[in-house]
């Protein structure tokens, strides 16, 4: 269980919270919710533009950020000005995200690496494709060792 | 949204998987082979010939189911000797390295790459290749399963799957449950509570009266 102190909570000023109590003291309407300052739309527009232009991954603002979007849109969209064009501008980052993840991992398996690594990728990305790709690698890892077969055959001559 | 159990999956090397269902549908799959020595009286278990007392002459063309062929088959072949099936011949080797992707697996024996592996343990000059094609040809056609099992929700997904052999439909669920999984998240529904697919069998079921 958490344990801890909070507040003080005086009205009118802003305290920081963690999330779920937030999300729970909103929907008892006791408080209005504060976006997080990356939770704006030039901020990201320039995070989609970059990421629509690197090969690579881009540092997200919070490892978590997918989550907080869904969970702030939709339980204080009222508070967070613009709240359909974050919508869609986090939908079109994880969108590029994705579809950089699904290319990484085909040409992963082309050239049959053994090991790969991929900065900036959040858990939510992972969990997406992970038993798909994990489950694939599977099968292509014993079909590689029927190549050799070394120590695996059992022959028997007598 | 998680599995009740899990089946066991295939083996896929050289070894099966005892529990696996799918390995043993797969090693029912016939092999043609040659007996290489007279058969007495199995003609009528082998398929061919009517009566129980028939034997099959040495050098018959035989089509036998995999674990058949796999007991039969010692290190001096002295009881049937086996060929490889056509898919896993040079001509279609070459086909395969072409474009795996035209390829309709599930038409050329719904378990091409678990009983391509099996072929590997029968001795044959061309297994090195066999070997080389089947990992190939999964390579190439990782791609599109990937991407169809990613973008597919909510939709019928036969003609998808329709041209995959059974491992890759395998990881065509997967893919899919990963979709799923997701989207259910996104809709909110991932923190509703919903029955267990093994309690809801038991509510079709009525308790009798223990006590009389």
């Amino acid at each position: 269980l958490f344990q801890g102190d909070l507040g003080p909570f005086n009205p009118g000023l802003p305290v920081e919270v963690p999330v779920w109590l937030a999300i729970n003291l909103k929907q008892r309407q006791k408080c209005r919710l504060i976006p997080p300052e990356w939770m704006d739309v030039e901020k990201l527009e320039e995070i989609r533009d970059q990421e629509r232009k690197e090969d690579t991954f881009t540092p997200m603002p919070s490892p978590y950020y997918m989550e907080l979007t869904k969970l702030l849109l939709n339980y204080a969209s009222d508070n967070i000005p613009k709240a359909d064009e974050i919508r869609t501008l986090v939908k079109d980052t994880w969108d590029t995200r994705i579809a950089k993840l699904r290319l990484s991992a085909d040409s992963f398996v082309r050239r049959q690496e053994a090991h790969a690594k991929l900065d900036n990728l959040t858990l939510m990305e992972i969990n997406t494709t992970g038993t798909f790709l994990t489950q694939a690698l599977d099968h292509m890892y014993k079909l590689r060792t029927n190549l050799q077969p070394g120590e695996g055959a059992h022959s028997q001559d007598f | 949204m998680s599995e009740a159990y899990f089946p066991v999956g295939p083996g896929l090397g050289l070894e099966e998987n005892f529990l696996s269902l799918d390995d043993i549908l797969m090693s029912q799959e016939k092999l043609p082979g040659r007996a290489e020595s007279t058969l007495p009286r199995l003609a009528f278990a082998l398929g061919q010939g009517a009566g129980t007392g028939d034997s099959i002459p040495e050098g018959s063309k035989l089509e036998i189911p995999l674990w058949l062929a796999k007991g039969l088959h010692d290190s001096k072949r002295r009881i049937v000797s086996v060929e490889l099936p056509k898919i896993y011949k040079e001509a279609w080797r070459t086909v395969f390295s072409a474009d795996a992707n035209v390829v309709d697996l599930h038409k050329m024996g719904p378990y091409y790459y678990g009983f391509g592996s099996q072929l590997l343990n029968f001795d044959n000059p061309e297994n090195p290749e066999i070997a080389q094609t089947i990992l190939q040809t999964f390579i190439s056609r990782f791609r599109r399963i990937m991407d169809s099992s990613q973008n597919a929700y909510n939709e019928d997904t036969s003609a998808l799957v329709a041209r995959l052999d059974e491992l890759e439909r395998a990881l065509f669920r997967a893919g899919q449950r990963g979709l799923n999984d997701f989207q259910c998240w996104e809709k909110g529904q991932a923190s509703q509570i919903t029955a267990s697919s093994l309690v809801q069998n038991y509510g079709k079921r009525k308790f009798t009266d223990t006590d009389g």
